[in-house]
């Protein structure tokens, strides 16, 4: 089956004055079938917003495609689309929803408006019909008694209410793929697993394909359906979750599993992954996770690892884990 | 410092040696050698800037001019300076009943727009001397300093190293006077710059219409106010003392946003 | 809300007193200069001193609408600065509307889009405008416009020499045109604080998520701009209502001197230069309502346009 989203060598770099360019994506490539939720994983700075921020072409000014970058959404390359013909993917087939609820809706507009906004900037709908499919989606979202919240504005509402109403505004153009960024780093523990059951039940209804971008592993286990792990702008490991969780190929996945506190066990110790993450204009070569690797050989400081499979359903990006010695 | 900031510095030079060294130069500007025939005349290598309706040498005058204008406005900033901060400080620090009434006396300050003042203070004193309009001038500016001072000082009390002084067992005044006080100084130079193009204007503005400077002193304000009625006959004589304040102003506030750039780094 | 009006009322009262105290602070008299050059009689010179010499006097005369007498036109203040409150409100008038208008529109659209000639030229106005001087300003309009081009008359506010059984409509016209360059020098010397502000207001919301998240969503970057962009941006302006204010009277002394503008600026440089004092404090007490005024309707407007306010 062809997938819904196929992103091949997606490469942004951001030019500097007087010298080399910023490259914070480096020729990420992955592809997201629909009804799919696939997670994209990483710390901060590793590139994973730009990369989200990238498939609806909303990248910040100044941020440059590379040439060979290619973002097929049902066979056409968005990459190559200008901008008019972008608003009518985004929306309506690609939805975004981001990641602090308060900073994302506009504090002066009802928050029924800016969801009706959606409905109507992608086809004629009548005030009225607009407004009971606004109704729906808010009760869809599991907001409680939606006719006295639609006239809300952002203040009056608690965070993760907002965030439903995010979540409302994003699918109310009945998209195909929705992009979650850190959908649930604002909000806390209980309500952080009511909006990903949320996602999942949603997803499960419509068929949408969900890309999850995230920073906690652990909102992943259980929901997501190939995990991809990604470290200084690449993409280190792609795997099942279970494969992931179970058997987990990369070091630096290693190393964040080995970093978790897990209720299952009794941890005597956390072990940290020693070093700090590189900044993207420090970028080591080769493998960029060397310096930082317990089991780095020589080769992986020169030539960087290709995104090869290591077992079935698992790629990983590492010399030592495709059986390479020296 | 940024270029635009250096720019400022060297205007600002400039017209002090202009204004320092001009007068010498360029001899006398009351001087009224022939009102009748040597008035109004172009530029020439006698008169560098030609002279006004009544002969006088528009260089020297400008040069004049240029001394009396920036020491009213020195006078006025450094008077303004000095009492927004001592009430700007004694606000911010002296806690309950009384510092809550210093901070209505300068929002009251604030609240009586600037030209008010002036115009109602002139209005009874009549022409001064220009030192006495420069302080003046630096009466009616203090509540935007104070204001600042206020501000920085209630920042400043809770600054670290103010609660670590505090820790050591120093008493409050020590305090205010050896932590605080130094904390809020490049906030004030910084508005101190910024205030001199404000005080050039108004030393202008009020010459302009015939309330500022006492003739025969010269000032730019005045010498417009001189050659209001000759604009279509002469305009350079209006027109030289606008590029002279124009240049005075633009380096004070070059400078002044160069200062804050440099010193409050925080203010965006 | 009342709370507030009643606040801006104190205000200008204490604001008020606090004038005519420094008069009395301020050494010698006064009211000898001037007496001195337009003598009255004896009697009516007692009356006037009564009139300013105890706060319930003035203040009982305020009640009455008794402002005092000019001793230079021998007329009631109050009068005096009636005939003259038309001119300046109109002028004033019009600056705000042009500058919180157009300002605002401008400051939008060069946040909107940086990096071109017009955001460019927007910033070469701001920065002409900060650094020139209304009078200067004026000045310059007169020369080129007036006297240079003849497109507009130099002065005044209506053609002298226009017959009084001219017709409404050229009467009007008359005036507009004498309205124009008086007008265009108090808008240019003050659109800069407006448009610098609505500029940097603009720029921090056109760089919020929120922004983000309606272009996510498909929206056309027209009503990006303006639901997005313009109305949470105007919140912070409207608090600036009330600095411009101050601005605003003390570029319109300036402004009406050079045009010759029969305003309560002019009226008040004037009166400073005979030494007219109940004239001047007059005109003052005047202006220091009206800032207040302006502030208290900045603060009206923030409780209107920003509906967190509107709840809190």
């Amino acid at each position: 089956m062809t997938p819904l989203l196929e992103v091949s060598d997606l490469n942004i770099s951001f030019p500097r004055d007087g010298g080399v360019p910023l490259v914070p994506v480096d020729d990420v490539s992955f592809a997201v079938s629909a009804g799919e939720l696939v997670a994209l994983v990483g710390e901060s700075g590793c590139g994973k917003t730009l990369t989200g921020l990238a498939l609806p072409r909303l990248l910040p000014r100044g941020a440059e495609l590379g040439p060979r970058s290619a973002i097929r959404f049902n066979g056409t390359d968005l990459s190559r689309l200008p901008e008019g013909a972008l608003r009518a993917y985004r929306g309506r087939r690609i939805a975004m929803v981001f990641q602090d609820p308060m900073t994302s809706l506009n504090p002066v507009m009802r928050v029924g408006q800016q969801i009706g906004e959606a409905i109507h900037a992608h086809g004629k709908v009548s005030r009225n019909d607009a407004r009971a499919r606004v109704l729906a989606l808010l009760a869809e979202v599991g907001i409680a008694d939606p006719s006295s919240r639609i006239d809300s504005y952002p203040h009056q509402l608690s965070g993760g209410m907002r965030q439903r109403v995010l979540i409302a505004m994003a699918l109310a153009a009945e998209p195909e793929l929705l992009i979650a960024d850190e959908p649930t780093t604002a909000l806390d523990v209980t309500v952080q697993a009511q909006i990903l059951e949320l996602l999942d039940r949603l997803r499960a209804a419509r068929g949408m394909a969900v890309l999850l971008i995230s920073h906690d592993l652990g909102i992943v286990a259980g929901r997501a359906d190939r995990v991809l792990v990604m470290y200084a702008g690449r993409i280190v490991e792609s795997a099942t979750t279970e494969q992931l969780f179970a058997h987990p190929a990369h070091p630096y996945t290693r190393g964040l599993f080995a970093s978790i506190p897990r209720l299952d066990a009794t941890t005597t110790r956390l072990t940290p992954i020693r070093g700090t993450v590189p900044r993207p204009d420090q970028w080591p070569d080769g493998c960029r996770f060397h310096p930082r690797c317990p089991v780095a050989i020589p080769r992986c400081l020169s030539q960087r690892p290709p995104l090869d499979e290591v077992a079935p359903q698992q790629r990983a990006a590492c010399w030592v884990a495709q059986g390479v010695t020296a | 410092m940024t270029r635009l900031g250096r720019l400022g510095v060297v205007l600002l030079s400039v017209l002090a040696v202009f204004a320092i060294a001009g007068p010498w130069i360029a001899g006398d500007p009351n001087a009224q050698p022939d009102p009748v025939g040597a008035s109004l005349l172009l530029p020439s290598h006698l008169h560098w800037l030609g002279t006004d309706q009544l002969s006088r040498d528009i260089f020297a005058r400008l040069a004049a001019g240029a001394r009396i204008s920036l020491v009213v406005a020195a006078i006025a900033v450094s008077v303004a300076a000095a009492i927004g901060s001592a009430f700007g400080l004694a606000a911010g620090a002296i806690p309950g009943m009384s510092g809550r009434l210093l901070q209505r006396l300068i929002d009251l300050g604030l609240a009586l727009p600037r030209i008010v003042v002036l115009l109602v203070v002139l209005a009874a004193v009549g022409r001064v001397h220009y030192p006495l309009l420069g302080v003046i001038l630096g009466a009616t500016g203090w509540p935007a300093v104070a204001r600042l001072v206020r501000g920085e000082t209630l920042r400043l009390k809770h600054a670290q190293y103010v609660t670590a002084a505090h820790a050591l067992g120093a008493p409050s005044a020590r305090v205010l006077w050896r932590e605080i006080f130094p904390g809020t100084l490049p906030a004030v130079l910084v508005a101190s710059t910024l205030g001199l193009a404000d005080a050039i204007l108004l030393e202008a503005g009020l010459s302009f219409i015939g309330v500022g400077v006492r003739p025969p002193d010269a000032s730019w304000g005045g010498m417009l106010y001189d050659a209001r009625d000759y604009i279509s006959s002469a305009p350079w004589l209006v027109f030289i003392p606008c590029v002279a304040l124009v240049m005075a102003t633009s380096a004070a506030t070059l400078l002044g946003d160069a200062l804050r750039r440099s010193l409050q780094p925080e203010t965006r | 809300m009342l709370r507030r009006t009643g606040d801006a009322i104190a205000t200008a009262l204490v604001a008020s007193v606090v004038l005519v105290i420094l008069l009395h602070l301020l050494p010698g008299d006064p009211l000898a200069a001037v007496l001195g050059d337009h003598p009255v009689a004896p009697d009516v010179e007692a009356r006037m001193r009564q009139h300013w010499a105890t706060l319930p006097a003035i203040f009982g005369g305020l009640l009455r609408g008794d402002l005092g007498q000019s001793i230079v036109q021998n007329r009631p203040v109050a009068t005096i600065l009636a005939e003259h409150l038309g001119p300046t409100f109109l002028l004033g008038a019009l600056t705000l509307l042009i500058d919180f208008t157009a300002g605002l529109a401008l400051g939008v659209w060069s946040a909107l889009h940086p990096d071109t000639m017009r955001a460019r030229f927007v910033g070469a106005v701001t920065i002409v405008g900060y650094a020139l001087p209304s009078f200067v300003i004026g000045m310059l309009l007169v020369w080129v416009f007036a006297l240079k081009l003849h497109w507009f008359p130099p002065g005044g506010v209506s053609d002298v020499l226009l017959s009084p059984d001219a017709s409404f409509a050229s009467r009007l016209v008359d005036h507009l045109w004498h309205l124009a360059l008086p007008l265009a020098a108090m808008v240019i010397a003050t659109l800069a604080v407006p448009l610098r502000q609505q500029r940097s207001a603009a720029l921090a919301t056109a760089a919020q998520p929120w922004v983000l998240a309606a272009r996510a969503r498909g929206i056309s970057p027209g009503l990006v701009a303006w639901r997005h962009c313009w109305r949470p941006a105007l919140t912070p302006i409207v608090t600036l209502l009330g600095l411009w204010f101050p601005m605003l009277v003390a570029g319109a002394v300036f402004v009406e001197v050079v045009f010759q503008w029969p305003g309560v600026g002019l009226l008040l440089a004037q009166a400073t230069a005979d030494r007219d004092v109940p004239l001047v404090i007059g005109g003052g007490l005047l202006l220091i309502i009206a800032v207040q005024l302006g502030s208290l309707l900045a603060d009206v407007l923030y409780h209107v346009v920003d509906p967190a306010q509107r709840h809190a």
